[in-house]
């Protein structure tokens, strides 16, 4: 056998995994400077699904933007729904119900879950493992078939209203979220077996894409990638809002900072939603879904407002300027994923090409998100 | 309290004294104002400073108008407090003949403070220095806002397009703006 | 594609065409092309419920050479249409495009007045073979689109239509 090779430190090639490539999880481009495995620069370039739903939010009246936001985090739409209804409550000072808020809160649970489990199919399969992608989309089948019954659609729901839903919950809804529990709880012990203790699964993960925590201080990280990093940052235990309060539950925190813990965070995550969907179910009061006074014409008055909630990708956040007419005047959507995406440029020197694509996969993209 | 140490600590950075509430704050009954008599009530512009917000009400806590030169000051106090910037936006005020850019910064641990710091610069020729040497993290959201509302930002390493073509040339959430 | 009779005595190609179209109609191979919401219901498809495979379709390649259907799923932006044309250029013939979701079709809930960064649909660049509408569509509504392109490529009928029969 001759010599082993020696790399070329001074000679680099630009390898573009473009914007159609089944990695990336959307249209997204990364231009990467490589030097043989070994990436030395990176440069993200998105916007290859920006459909200016800010703008959008200036021409369009409040009622009317409410399926916009399912469309920008398709996966986990009603957490995103939930942060702008609830800051459109807050400035026009609309009373929602106490009914109407539980039931939110377990909508909401059931798509992060869902959410998750997609995550989880899809990250295993850049891996390379088929399998779990078959399993986590089975279970998932199952949350979507309750939550259709109850919204009408399967993935792009319309569901909140300013001041509570339009359609209430009966029974049958009831009966179903009441078996899913156990049966879930079954399902991810199986996926722990499957997946998590799997030597070429650990292998792939553990020790590599460190991320310290100063690293998500300066590019504001939040959800799995802040809390695999040792920072215990959850908007709904920092900064509580509407009926969470009420319910026990945890925050996972690992604090590796690999893409290992940032993998456990989500599954632990799962089990938590698990507890609060119980909670609800076992809490839920009797009483209007909408208020009684209500105005018919939205018109918050002038002024800042600001609302955040947790999503399954971390701290949404709406800002809404309003300056007393129907339609907003500025209406700006902090998107987490835009907040995760921007520390890969960075992070990703010095790592090899397959530890990069295992790190992008465990910061769970959504790519309209980071467009908008 | 986080909040009270932030508050001293821009104090000492703006006017002594704490201006009263604008009117471009007063909620609701400016509006009702101007219904009966027009154009009688004009809005003052805000002075620099810093103010308290109701948290319930509007979602943040502090609130502090700078001037484009004091931006990098500003903005060093928050650093060192272990904020982590949230997000960088911009406003149009067409009829004030002004763009404003916000920026909102938050905390990871419990002593929960949401800071706004803003800033004013004319709409002609906009420039705010930039913070990325401060956060690392304002790069992308600095070019985000010079895409959408043609801001300058002196001493970014990299300000072109990131979310539209990068040949554009058009900055879409002005007011003015046709498509 | 459709056959055509050769005028020669000598051999004829027509029942060669027929069964080459039904075998072409019978395992048609996607391009994982899916740029938005779509494209999960476009997953969702493939996988264990809405099975794709019953109907030869679930081998998606993610290279255009190898590919025989681009399934266009997700709304188009400006910046990202002469991608979209260079993919489909690269794709060998005999080829279909098919436009899922009300995005592909005519631009969708994005289409309003004063948008700038929109295409109003794949049928402004690329020839359109079926439509499936809906926002997203539902996983049988896509394959109902699988079924109907079949039926275009080729004159084998899966079943008999239940509305004339």
């Amino acid at each position: 056998m001759s010599s082993p090779i020696q790399l070329q430190t001074d000679e680099t090639f630009v390898l573009n995994v473009g914007p159609q490539h089944p990695a990336t999880h959307g249209v997204l481009r990364v231009k990467m400077e490589m030097n043989g495995e070994y990436i030395v620069n990176a440069e993200t370039v998105i916007g290859y699904i920006h459909r200016m739903h800010e703008k959008m939010g200036e021409n369009k009246t409040y009622p009317q933007y409410l399926m916009n936001l399912s469309r920008m985090d398709y996966l986990g739409a009603l957490g995103y729904s939930h942060g702008h209804v609830l800051v459109v409550e807050k400035a026009a000072g609309i009373e929602v119900p106490e009914r109407a808020e539980y039931i939110r809160a377990i909508m909401v649970e059931l798509n992060r879950i869902a959410s998750h489990l997609f995550w989880f199919g899809a990250f295993v399969m850049d891996l390379g493992g088929f399998s779990p992608l078959m399993y986590a989309l089975q279970d998932r089948e199952y949350i979507l078939d309750m939550l259709e019954a109850v919204t009408g659609s399967r993935l792009t729901y319309c569901y909140f209203r300013f001041g509570g839903l339009y359609n209430d919950i009966d029974d049958d809804f009831i009966d179903a979220a009441r078996r899913f529990i156990p049966r879930m709880r079954k399902s991810l012990i199986k996926y722990d077996k499957l997946v998590t203790g799997n030597i070429i699964f650990r292998k792939r993960l553990e020790g590599n894409a460190l991320l310290s925590k100063e690293t998500c201080r300066k590019y504001g990280a939040s959800s799995a990638v802040a809390r695999g990093s040792g920072i215990n940052f959850d908007v709904r235990k920092n900064e509580p809002y509407s009926v969470y309060p009420d319910f026990d539950f945890d925050v996972p925190v690992y604090h590796e900072g690999d893409s290992l813990a940032r993998y456990m965070v989500r599954m632990k995550e799962m089990e938590q939603s698990l507890r609060i969907i119980e909670q609800g179910l076992d809490k839920l009061p009797d009483g209007p879904i909408m208020p009684k006074k209500k105005p018919k014409l939205i018109k918050p008055p002038a002024g800042d407002y600001y609302q955040a909630v947790e999503t399954a990708r971390g701290s949404f956040g709406v800002r809404l300027v309003s300056d007393g007419t129907k339609t907003p005047y500025r209406l700006k959507l902090r998107s987490p994923t835009y907040s995760n995406m921007h520390l890969f440029d960075e992070s990703c020197r010095g790592m090899m090409i397959m530890d990069a694509l295992a790190f992008m996969g465990s910061l769970d993209l959504v790519i309209p998100e980071i467009d908008r | 309290m986080i909040i009270e140490k932030t508050k001293l600590a821009f104090q000492k950075l703006l006017p002594a004294t704490e201006p009263e509430p604008p009117a471009v704050e007063d909620p609701g009954e400016e509006v009702e104002e101007e219904k009966g008599k027009k154009a009688k009530v004009k809005k003052e512009p805000r002075q620099n400073g810093v103010i308290e917000c109701d948290y319930a009400v509007h979602g943040y806590h502090l609130d502090a108008q700078v001037a484009p030169e004091q931006l990098i000051e500003a903005v060093t106090i928050v650093d060192e407090a272990e904020f982590f910037i949230e997000s960088i936006t911009g406003v149009d005020w067409i009829k004030e003949g002004q763009i404003e850019v916000v920026y909102d910064f938050s905390r990871y641990d419990f002593d929960t403070c949401r800071v706004v710091i803003r800033t004013r610069v004319n709409r002609d020729n906009p420039v705010v220095p930039t913070i990325t040497t401060i956060y690392a993290g304002a790069n992308w959201h600095e070019r985000e806002t010079h895409d959408f509302f043609g801001i300058k930002f002196d001493g970014h390493p990299h300000l072109i397009p990131l979310l539209l073509p990068e040949d554009a040339d058009f900055h879409p959430l002005l007011k003015d703006f046709k498509a | 594609m459709g056959t055509q009779n050769v005028p020669s005595s000598l051999v004829q190609f027509a029942i060669a065409d027929k069964l080459i179209n039904i075998g072409r109609a019978n395992s048609l191979w996607p391009l994982t092309f899916g740029i938005a919401c779509c494209a999960i219901e476009m997953m969702a498809t493939g996988c264990a419920r809405f099975d794709m495979s019953r109907f030869g379709a679930e081998v998606f390649r993610p290279s255009p050479r190898q590919s025989d259907v681009m399934i266009v799923a997700g709304t188009i932006t400006k910046k990202m249409m002469p991608g979209i044309k260079v993919l489909y250029d690269q794709m060998p013939e005999p080829k279909w495009v098919m436009a899922l979701g009300n995005c592909a079709i005519s631009g969708g809930p994005f289409a309003f007045e004063g948008q700038y960064s929109i295409v109003l649909g794949a049928d402004e660049f690329l020839p359109v073979d079926v439509y499936v509408p809906g926002c997203p569509p539902r996983p049988e509504a896509l394959l109902q689109g699988i079924i109907e392109l079949e039926h275009l490529i080729s004159d084998w009928k899966r079943w008999e239509n239940p509305e004339i029969a």
